[in-house]
């Protein structure tokens, strides 16, 4: 039965190999997206590559990077996330508060130390994740509404805490014993802004979680095949609970961030933010399905959506237009995305037959 | 079987010399195939054969690269579906397309609704021709039901009344009883033999041959992409379809395994009450009173009609399903049931019916999909599993190319290796086994028997259902027979036949049977 096949493969070999490679580009496209922009930001804007210009642009990356390393995971499973805005909000006014209101405790305020501040903050943040994996995970609430439940709660919740208004000054007084929040966004470790080190630290953690754990190959299976996933004997429920605590985490760290940053913390802060983030992960090549996609994608996606948006304002596009362009890009990333399916799908029966012939004959 | 007579039949759709490649693999290499007026045209080949790929081309869903169609002698060019019904073609998927969410006429009518005045559709002519389509078929049913409570047998009517009402003269049926009982596969063949008379011609493609005999006039046989036996029903035989469908003579591998006897008991069920499905409105108990043992190395078959309560049992024993009462015990100590990790780390595992939705993770790479239930440390590595699943591939003659490859890319045989492998990866005392070659090609089906009873043979405990008697009589060395949710009778392996094992599943036969005689190896409840 081998003479059947064996006289065609070499006649399709060319269009295999071309397709091959055409797949390979499609499957790097996020990062030939990134080179592709910081070539033409760096040749039509000559301050673009200079290093202060770098700093502020990872600066600002790493936010959207969190955030979106945190939903990778999350959206791995088949769930999506809206709620990491308001969470990212809420830490911030909760650090606000703890920093500039301190805890009434019989009659006196105290002032907690700013390690404390950050680990409430991360501990509220926490259990709005909580809250986020308990409804979809337990409670069977489609991932979409429950998050976009918690995102109104939790933004609401911030609201309330000041009643609207900006926590200024978190800078705290070395009299309260408060002093040095600032420093969780502004400082620098070898020339490099903290948040860009806990952005590559966060990664390095993700990578390893997504590529080399038990954890994270359960986050796989069970947006490839829930059902599948279960019988496997995968704790299906608690792995789920888990990606939106961890999502929810990562919110917090952009939260404290940002109000460390601009030493104040007002409550609208990360509006829309969950949007940059799930628009990173699409870009990265993450399906919204589940069960395809990673976090080394999901950061590239950032950068990518950082550096447009840097290099628009540079080169003095209108601010109306970044918004448009940064829809078109996303648009076409999906389009590039249906692309690659395809063309996966169409050299599927190549690799089938190779292996069955062989196996048969 | 009444013997027919076919006096130069008239050849109603020929397909010639069609020629289908996807990139590196040529599916269909100059197939000619002849369907002939109201007659059943058989269509078989081992999966991957092109069977499939054939009927999409003559169903308008594909087109060929080379080759032209002929309806009644004239070209017949099909650029869409809706094309090949304009000309009286339609086809019944192996996957049914039902919208389950419509009613029985809104199905019968999606995507050609009736309408007055083109606007407004008109409900009331869709449920009465959707009433004359059923009575025709002699399956009345009430149109307004929605389509996903019909059993699956149900829901295939009403694709074929579907077709009817397209006034259709050829109708394909892919596989068509891969996921019916042996009662509504008997009532399917009622309503083929019905458009038979009323002159529509049949195209049937199965790879079950018993049921191939009983009803084909003409046999067409694939493999590898190309017609390799073409026979009228006067000279086909078995032995002829198995040797054109794989190449080489039936094994002697239906051979009986010995009965192991006074083996110690590994699996003990006893008193297993399972609560009937939610909103059931019959709210009888899914499984009553379930009780028996299973020894070291035994092969024990369940066997019972669809609804009886086989796929209950195995995924309750997985753990898959809450139990009302009863205890399960492994070598003597009971285990916590209600819980699949609970009966993995008892030594328990499922393979399940519908490895599409229960068993494969379609994203992951073969290596991946059978490490994915296995004992893991913290950190994994990944050379260490290649080497593993690599090993379990060779022994299990898994032919894979590459474990790194995407499973889908496996044929449905391999598949289910895969998920063979991914059982034994847990190294498990007992294995459960839901349909364990379902949509599996005659070959791979004799290779997983055999791989079974090696398994069987070095000690490993085997439960598996079905719904085919052939099967269940190839493998078990004891069966249990599973009758709306009790078990009706115990046969061992030389007591097995076909009347006794249809009997016993039979509700009214086994109503009447019960307790009193039909349990010849007596029971262990």
């Amino acid at each position: 039965m081998n003479s059947v096949t064996s006289t065609r493969p070499r006649a399709n070999r060319f269009a295999l190999a071309s397709a091959r490679v055409v797949l390979l580009l499609l499957r790097a496209r996020a990062i030939l997206v990134l080179l592709l922009l910081l070539v033409l930001f760096s040749a039509l804007a000559p301050e673009f590559l200079k290093a202060n210009n770098l700093s502020i642009l990872t600066k600002h990356v790493a936010i959207a990077a969190l955030l979106a390393v945190g939903m990778t995971f999350v959206v791995l499973t088949g769930g999506i996330d809206l709620s990491v805005g308001s969470i990212a909000g809420l830490g911030g006014m909760v650090a606000g508060y703890l920093l500039t209101q301190g805890i009434s405790l019989g009659g006196a305020t105290h002032y907690p130390p700013v390690v404390i501040v950050i680990l409430l903050t991360i501990c509220a943040c926490l259990l709005v994740g909580a809250l986020n994996g308990w409804l979809v995970a337990k409670a069977g609430v489609a991932p979409f509404i429950a998050t976009l439940g918690t995102l109104y709660i939790a933004r609401g919740a911030a609201l309330l805490i000041s009643n609207g208004k900006t926590f200024p000054n978190l800078g705290g007084a070395a009299s309260r014993g408060n002093a040095g929040f600032p420093a969780f966004g502004q400082s620098f470790l070898l020339h490099v802004p903290t948040p860009v080190w806990m952005m590559v630290a966060l990664f390095a953690v993700a990578w390893v979680v997504a590529t080399k754990t038990p954890f994270g190959r359960h986050v796989y299976a069970i947006g490839g095949n829930e059902r599948a996933a279960r019988l496997a004997g995968i704790r299906v429920a608690q792995v789920k609970l888990a990606t939106y605590v961890f999502s929810a985490f990562c919110a917090a760290l952009v939260g404290l961030i940002i109000a460390a940053q601009l030493e104040a913390a007002h409550p609208a802060t990360g509006e829309s933010f969950e949007l940059n983030a799930i628009a990173a992960v699409v870009l990265g090549g993450t399906s919204l399905m589940g069960g395809r996609g990673s976090v080394t994608g999901s950061l590239i996606g950032a950068f990518v959506i950082g550096v447009l948006a840097d290099g628009l304002v540079m080169l003095g596009v209108s601010e109306f237009w970044q918004i448009v362009i940064k829809g078109v890009v996303i648009v076409l990333a999906v389009g590039l995305d249906q692309l690659q399916t395809r063309l996966q799908a169409r050299i599927l029966p190549y690799l089938t037959t190779a292996g069955t012939e062989e196996g048969r004959s | 079987m009444s013997q027919v007579n076919q006096p130069a039949a008239e050849i109603i759709l020929e397909a010639r010399n069609i020629t289908k490649r996807y990139p590196g693999n040529v599916a269909l290499d100059g197939v000619t195939f002849r369907a002939y007026r109201e007659q059943v045209n058989v269509l078989i080949g081992e999966n991957g054969a092109g069977k499939s790929t054939l009927m999409r081309i003559l169903a308008g869903a594909e087109k060929a690269d080379e080759g032209t169609l002929f309806l009644e002698g004239r070209p017949l060019v099909l650029h869409t579906p809706r094309d090949a019904a304009a000309n009286g073609i339609s086809i019944v998927y192996q996957e049914l397309l039902a919208l389950t969410n419509l009613k029985i006429s809104e199905n019968i009518f999606a995507g050609r609704e009736l309408c007055h005045a083109a606007v407004l559709v008109d409900q009331a002519a869709q449920d009465q021709r959707s009433n004359a389509a059923l009575r025709h078929l002699r399956k009345p049913m009430d149109v307004a039901t929605e389509t996903g409570r019909l059993s699956l047998g149900c829901r295939q009517v009403v694709e074929i009344a579907r077709a009817l009402d397209q006034g259709s003269r050829i109708l394909i049926l892919d596989e068509p009883t891969s996921a019916l009982s042996a009662s509504e596969a008997e009532s399917l063949f009622e309503v083929i033999a019905d458009l038979k008379r009323a002159g529509v011609t049949i195209i049937y493609i199965s790879h079950r041959l018993h049921e191939l005999l009983h009803l084909g006039d003409r046999f067409t046989v694939l493999r590898s992409g190309r017609v390799v036996g073409e026979a009228t029903r006067a000279d086909a035989t078995r032995a002829w379809i198995v040797e054109r469908m794989s190449g080489r003579k039936e094994g002697a591998n239906d051979a009986a395994t010995a009965i192991s006897p006074s083996r110690p008991a590994v699996l003990t069920v006893s008193g297993l009450t399972l609560p009937g499905s939610v909103g059931d409105e019959a709210a009888q108990a899914a499984l009553h009173d379930v009780s028996f043992e299973l020894c070291e190395g035994e092969i024990l078959g369940v066997y019972g009609l669809l609804g009886a309560g086989r796929t209950e049992l195995v995924e309750a024993l997985a753990g898959l399903r809450p139990i009302a009462s009863g205890t399960v015990a492994i070598r003597g100590q009971m285990i916590r049931t209600g819980s699949v990790r609970g009966a993995l780390q008892a030594g328990m595992v499922l393979m399940p019916e519908d490895r599409q939705r229960d068993g494969l993770f379609p994203e992951l790479s073969i290596r991946e999909n059978v490490v994915m239930a296995a004992k893991t440390g913290p950190i994994l590595s990944r050379g260490e599993e290649s080497k593993r699943v690599r090993k379990l591939a060779a022994e299990l003659h898994i032919a894979a190319k590459d474990v790194e490859l995407p499973v889908t890319t496996l044929s449905g045989g391999n598949q289910q290796k895969v998920l063979l492998a991914r059982c034994l990866m847990c190294s498990p005392a007992v294995l459960l086994m839901d349909e364990p070659t379902r949509g599996v090609d005659v070959g791979a089906k004799a290779e997983i028997y055999g791989i079974l009873r090696e398994l069987a043979a070095k000690g490993l405990s085997i439960v598996f259902t079905s719904s085919e008697i052939e099967e269940t009589q190839a493998l078990a060395a004891r069966v249990l027979v599973l009758c709306q949710g009790r078990i009706s009778a115990e046969f061992s392996r030389d007591q097995l036949s076909d009347e006794g094992l249809f009997a016993a599943a039979s509700p009214s036969v086994a109503a009447g049977a019960n307790a009193a005689t039909a349990r010849p190896a007596g029971g262990t409840a």
